[in-house]
């Protein structure tokens, strides 16, 4: 390790982009140094001595510049130089530890002419001159190579000492307030207390808080702020809306959807899976078990219904049955498809990139890639092959069928009815029955005379023979119940899940990914190579695979808790310790506190995988407190906050958008789970469909109203809705949607149907809810929806609407008629609709504003 | 990735992108437009690279994959062995779609071909708009690609490869360039459909994948509103909604100087857009102050969806300054009734993109204009007989063509060989078409890339790829 020193002078240092010096607090002199990559900045925030860390400062120069030609990959490495290894590096030479003068590398990244300069001009990449100071000190220093920090088992360290004691609430605040002191700079503020609570609600269920439960609040947290804070974490991980609210970041990651995705990109039968992933969050499982009963729920011992719904995992991923397809090339596609998922997902890994050659810049090989594909090789993709059919939805066995809790009762009685009805002779009377029907059915159809007759005999026999197994009314009651029986199992669910077969498909490694090509080596499960092994006799399976990740010991436990650590960290702050969610790879970025994301991968495991455990340590944490407000300074400063020096302001995902507006106009209905919805959307939207061609059938009941995580996900034609506001296909696993703002965007919240209906029943509630004069309006209003009164500016201009509202209204009471009549709601008669079609456009207002979209 | 941070440097360091300088007059004029002011729809990444003609696309996309064999390839040696087996030289260990495991028969041209124009371009007899433009179209006849099925296919095409979540080409180009308009998108789709049992097509096409999604495609509709809830709620007239809009404003902005949060003033200006495009969408889509002449000179009837009145579309949206237009006709899946549904699909798709060429050129706009026609594949040599003789899709040689200002007028490249089944002179790969249409807007592929994964990414990927120099003007 060596010790960078600025002199505080910029100068040699002076990066080609930006640097600013900036005196934040009067006598400690920074210099910010912003190295500016194409959109995803690495920033690199150094303060006045800062030790060079060869993962966070070298080796995203060394993996991005030079790795392509001199890296893991021997097919494009040039001039037999690797300088991704200290051997390689130093063997011929190209750096000599301690003499960055003698070093090839300095002198080639430094040479002018074009023929002899390191990365060549035909490469369009350029080491800056402050990374060539980097490099010189990193050189002079002994060129310490570290092996990459993602494949470093997690160190526990201790919170760093600090100097205000009093700031901290866990030992998270240390790991943060550390870094800001010894920069010279302080946390921000605790935020308000109501703005602090709608950000407890949103990040934690997904919801803004009741009336009351702001009112309780803001009185426990005048007492005290850390309990009142606990207090309503603990209430809010124990809503069944903390369940929903989470499982959307893990159906993103997973790619769960409703449709296959492909081609007709037909309805798939998979909602039980998503209501697994709602339950089991809910239910806080183990994180460990989580990922096993997903990856190989099927290969426990006796297997719960549960845990084999959740194998429908396995089944997430697009499938087709184009015309013309080729079952071998559509089998590479799979196989390529789960292991870029569950790299993506558990390893935060681009494993996928080692689909037709080894991995540019990080030690996956080709054959790796294939290896983990072969975990999955037992996955029956056949079936559907064959059997899948342009049906809605389509047919993709396996497949269980599920009912829910009134169903599963209903059918518990109805056997227990049938049961005792049938005394014992059960196999007789179905048997006998099924002959019944049988005969019934050929006599209808038989027109030849004779063997009408013989039928007919038949049939007397068999009916006289049930007669006697159930005599009197109770052949009747078994008929009935029959029927109903039926009638329960037809309204469950589908849903997909995964059988192993005896014999797993073999697997090659394709050359360059080639499906044609059939000279590849087999190969059989195995983990990459550079990892620990998985030690087994025979064939490993999916359930090593799921052991192994989840394994602190012998296997990658730590690395997976990393992975997932980041990402609780990126939900309840709004950036990731690593700004890479899913690429923790030598081109990802390094953590900015990698000691602080270690101890919470540590944490994470050592808690038994617990989830709860985990947001309850963030959300209580002190730095989770702070104000969003951003100071113009702490902008330029740190503008990814990657200090944490403030809390993260950002617009409210997609689903919670129209949850919010549901929930504040009181239309939300909140019960869990079931079949996915369908609210209203624009006429014609699916007519780019064939194989079949398809209508957009709405719901018209209650269900339109329930929370958007529910609404069919329709990979390519998602809800208008959940696409303008950045949810994503779940083509690929997404582990950090976009943040856009766009027209498209703000026309939807505008003029959406299931907006304008809320609006007008927020509009109904406000006239219903409060006193008559406008200010009380206003402030009932404000307060169902920002939890607020509005200050006097606010309410001038809201009245300023209400006046230009109430007059076109009056002038025009049929378009008043009009836009309250929007939705399937009935407009309550008893409110006058001019005086209801102008609160109507208060409401629009108030759900159209940046305050009520954004998380503070 | 993108998050709002992320907005607001890029737009304050995206001149630094790939070492540009500019001067301070242009860096202030790129600042404005860059959305400091709120016309958020320019680049952010510094192109052009260097000069071009062409600044915007109109690709005609014949979604189904056209029969180059019916089309511009014309292969007497294979009429020579119509209805006899075809060589297994040709066809031994190559993928094949539906005709998997049948017998595989030559099938020779259905319609004749004949040389039109100075250029003598082969053109086929279902095409006779086209035969007019044989010396305006330079036509490539040795493209191939890598999927053989309709949706992978076109998501290689759109998009450099077929895994999903990648940018489509419409995407990546006003992701370099930026919009010309500030009332409307800068990728606009429309789609028509006509001919065989339409497939189906994914808005996978027109993603913008790892890019903003600003940048995305918005499709245009035919019926209903335009793009989606462009009109007012029912009741709430276009005073109404300017009121509305200009209270959120007001509230909006009342909020930031509370809060001072970049992301505020991006959104006041979204709202801004926002409520301009509820005019100009359907101001643009209203056709009736076309003259009769130039619908009929398209074939088009306002509000009927057709291509014709697609490609009329596409030329008021160009005019206006969207960057790149793509129209989909969806009925070019021949598998049999290839006499039929050619007539069909020719008949729908001939002359109006004849008249669009046409009208581009009288309107001087053709000369900085980049037409491109082309399906996702082409079609067997060999017979297939789904109702008729037809022919299954073939992505080993198939053609595609090009025009405008910026590409040699009426030239033949490359060929297929003697039976129409391998390009064999000039192969041009899809990554080469990519690079060719980047260039000719002015930006070079090897620069263009975007770090997605810890990936640079390209449009035309990690191979390598060639710009045809052949085809620049």
């Amino acid at each position: 390790m060596s010790v960078r020193r600025i002199t505080g002078e910029a100068g040699q240092f002076f990066d080609s982009y930006f640097t600013w010096k900036r005196t934040i607090v009067p006598g400690v002199s920074i210099v910010i140094m912003l190295r500016i990559v194409p959109l995803l900045a690495v920033v690199t925030v150094l303060s006045a001595e800062e030790e060079i860390d060869f993962n966070r400062d070298i080796r995203p120069i060394l993996s991005d510049k030079c790795f392509h030609c001199h890296g893991p990959d021997p097919e494009t490495r040039e001039e037999d130089l690797r300088l991704d290894t200290f051997e390689g590096a130093t063997e011929g030479g190209a750096i000599k530890p301690g003499k960055p003068e003698k070093s090839e590398l300095m002198a080639r990244i430094l040479d002018t002419d074009p023929d002899e300069v390191m990365p060549p001009p035909k490469s369009h990449k350029k080491i800056s001159k402050a990374e060539a100071e980097l490099l010189r000190e990193w050189i002079a220093e002994g060129a310490e190579y570290e092996d990459p920090w993602t494949y470093q088992h997690p160190v526990k360290s201790p919170a760093p000492a600090i100097k205000n004691a009093q700031w901290p609430s866990n030992w998270i605040d240390h790991f943060i307030l550390a870094r800001l002191e010894n920069k010279g700079l302080t946390p921000s503020p605790d935020a308000d207390p109501v703005t602090l609570l709608r950000r407890l609600h949103f990040d934690l269920v997904g919801l803004p808080p009741t009336q009351e439960r702001v009112k309780s609040f803001t009185e426990a947290a005048s007492n005290n702020l850390q309990t009142a804070v606990e207090t309503e974490v603990d209430f809010l991980l124990a809503s069944p809306h903390y369940g929903e609210r989470l499982a959307i970041y893990w159906l993103d990651l997973v790619r769960y959807a409703d449709t296959v995705g492909y081609h007709g990109d037909q309805p798939h039968n998979i909602s039980p899976y998503r209501d697994y992933v709602i339950n089991s969050l809910n239910r806080n499982i183990a994180f460990d078990q989580f990922t096993r009963e997903q990856l190989a729920g099927d290969l426990l011992p006796n297997p719960s219904q549960n845990q084999i719904i959740a194998t429908g995992y396995n089944r997430l991923l697009q499938t087709t049955h184009e015309g013309g397809l080729q079952a071998a090339e559509y089998r590479a596609i799979y196989q390529a498809d789960r292991v870029r998922n569950a790299s993506a997902v558990w390893m935060g890994a681009t494993v996928g990139c080692a689909q037709c050659h080894d991995h540019k810049y990080d030690p996956y090989s080709a054959k790796d890639n294939y290896q983990l594909a072969a975990f999955f090789a037992d996955i029956d993709d056949e079936s559907h092959f064959k059997t899948g059919t342009n049906s809605l939805p389509t047919k993709r066995p396996p497949e269980i069928l599920i009912l829910d809790k009134d169903g599963k009762e209903r059918l518990q009685t109805l056997d227990e009815q049938l049961t005792v009805l049938a005394g014992g002779k059960e196999k007789q009377i179905t048997e006998l029955s099924k002959q019944e029907s049988t005969l019934a059915a050929q006599l209808k159809k038989e027109k030849d005379a004779k063997k009408k007759e013989d039928l007919q005999t038949h049939l007397t026999a068999t009916r006289t023979k049930l007669g006697e197994l159930l005599p009197g009314d109770s052949l009747t009651q078994w008929k009935q119940l029959t029927a109903d029986r039926k009638k329960v199992k037809t309204g469950g669910r589908l849903t997909m899940i995964t059988k192993a077969l005896a014999t797993p498909r073999m697997v090659r490694v394709l050359p360059r990914g080639n499906w044609l090509d059939e000279t590849g080596e087999i190969v059989e499960p195995a983990v990459p190579h550079f990892l620990p092994q998985i030690e087994k006799e025979g064939r490993a399976n999916r359930m090593d695979l799921a052991n192994w990740l989840t394994d602190v010991e012998k296997g990658t436990g730590g690395l997976t808790a990393r992975v997932m650590a980041n990402r609780f960290f990126y939900l309840y702050f709004g950036t990731g310790i690593s700004r890479s969610l899913s690429d923790f790879g030598g081109q990802g970025q390094p953590p900015s506190n990698p000691e602080l994301l270690d101890r919470l991968a540590v944490e994470f495991y050592e808690s038994d995988w617990d989830i709860k455990h985990m947001v309850r340590l963030l959300t209580t944490s002190r730095s989770y407190r702070q104000s969003s407000l951003t100071p113009p300074e702490l902008r330029e400063l740190d503008p990814y906050n990657q200090l944490v020096a403030r809390q993260s302001r950002f617009r409210l995902p997609a689903e919670i958008i129209r949850d919010n507006a549901l929930a504040v106009s009181g239309l939300l209905e909140t019960a869990t789970g079931g079949a996915s919805v369908k609210p209203a959307q624009p006429e014609g939207y699916y007519r780019h469909f064939n194989f079949p061609t398809r209508k957009y059938k709405q719901d018209t009941d209650q269900r339109v109203y329930r929370r958007s995580l529910y609404i069919h996900w329709q990979r390519q034609f998602l809800h208008p809705m959940l696409k303008a506001f950045d949810a994503p296909s779940r083509e690929e696993c997404t582990a950090e949607r976009p943040r856009s703002n766009t027209p498209v965007a703000a026309m939807n919240l505008l003029n959406d149907p299931n907006f304008v209906e809320a609006a007008r029943v927020l509009a109904e509630r406000i006239l219903s809810g409060a006193d008559k004069d406008t200010g009380a309006r206003l402030d009932y209003a404000y307060n169902l929806v920002l939890s607020r009164n509005p200050t006097d500016a606010e309410s001038k201009t809201m009245a300023d609407l209400l006046d230009y509202a109430n007059k076109d209204f009056k002038q025009h009471p049929d378009a008043a008629k009009k836009l309250i009549s929007i939705g399937q709601t009935a407009t309550d008669p008893n409110l006058d609709p001019i005086e209801l079609a102008t609160w109507t456009s208060v409401s629009r207002a108030l759900l159209n504003l940046s305050e009520t979209t954004t998380r503070n | 990735m993108f998050d709002q941070s992320a907005n607001y440097i890029n737009r304050r360091t995206f001149l630094a992108k790939g070492g540009f300088s500019l001067g301070a007059a242009a860096l202030a004029s790129q600042l404005a437009k860059a959305g400091i002011t709120g016309k958020s729809n320019t680049s952010l990444y510094g192109a052009p690279h260097h000069a071009a003609k062409a600044k915007r696309v109109i690709y005609l996309c014949m979604a189904g994959g056209p029969s180059h064999l019916e089309t511009f390839d014309y292969k007497p040696e294979l009429d020579k062995i119509s209805g006899k087996p075809f060589p297994d030289s040709f066809t031994k260990g190559q993928p094949i779609a539906q005709l998997q495991g049948k017998a595989l028969m030559a099938q020779g041209h259905l319609g004749g071909f004949k040389k039109y124009g100075k250029s003598g371009q082969w053109i086929s007899d279902y095409l006779p708009y086209h035969q007019k433009m044989a010396d305006d179209i330079s036509v490539i006849r040795s493209m191939v690609t890598e999927q053989i099925n309709h949706d992978p296919a076109h998501t290689f095409m759109n998009t450099g490869t077929a895994i999903s979540g990648r940018p489509s080409m419409g995407s990546w180009v006003n992701y370099g360039l930026g919009s010309e308009s500030q009332d409307l998108p800068g990728f606009v789709v429309l789609t028509s459909v006509g001919g065989r049992n339409p497939q189906p097509i994914a808005s996978r096409q027109w993603s913008s994948g790892f890019l903003p999604s600003r940048f995305q495609g918005v499709e245009f509709n035919s019926s209903g509103d335009p793009v989606h809830y462009v009109s007012n709620p029912a009741g709430v007239s276009r005073g109404h909604q300017d009121e509305l809009i200009r209270t959120i404003q007001n509230l909006d902005s009342k909020r930031n100087d509370l809060v001072d949060n970049p992301e505020i003033s991006a959104r006041i200006s979204a709202y801004e857009m926002a409520f301009r495009m509820q005019t100009s969408v359907p101001e643009l889509t209203d056709l009736a102050g076309e003259s009769q002449k130039t619908l009929d000179m398209y074939g088009a009837t306002p509000g009927d969806g057709s291509y014709a009145s697609n490609c009329l579309l596409a030329r008021r949206m160009i005019e206006k300054g969207v960057r790149f237009v793509q129209l989909y006709h969806r009925g070019w899946d021949h598998h049999g009734g290839l006499d039929k549904y050619m007539k069909i699909c020719a008949g729908h798709t001939d002359q109006p993109t004849w008249a669009l060429l046409t009208d581009l050129k009288q309107r001087g706009l053709l000369e900085d204009t980049l037409v491109i026609w082309g399906g996702e594949f082409g079609r067997t040599p060999m017979f297939q007989g789904k109702g008729g003789a037809g022919r299954d899709h073939h992505i080993k040689g198939f053609s595609m063509w090009m025009a405008g200002g910026c590409v040699k007028a009426g030239l033949s490249h490359g060929a297929t060989d003697e039976l129409g089944y391998n390009a064999v002179e000039d192969i041009v790969h899809v990554r080469d078409f990519h690079a060719t249409m980047l260039h000719l807007l002015g930006i070079d592929h090897h620069r263009f890339s975007e770090k997605f994964q810890g990936l640079d990414m390209r449009l035309t990927g990690v191979e390598p790829a060639k710009v045809i120099k052949q085809l620049l003007a």
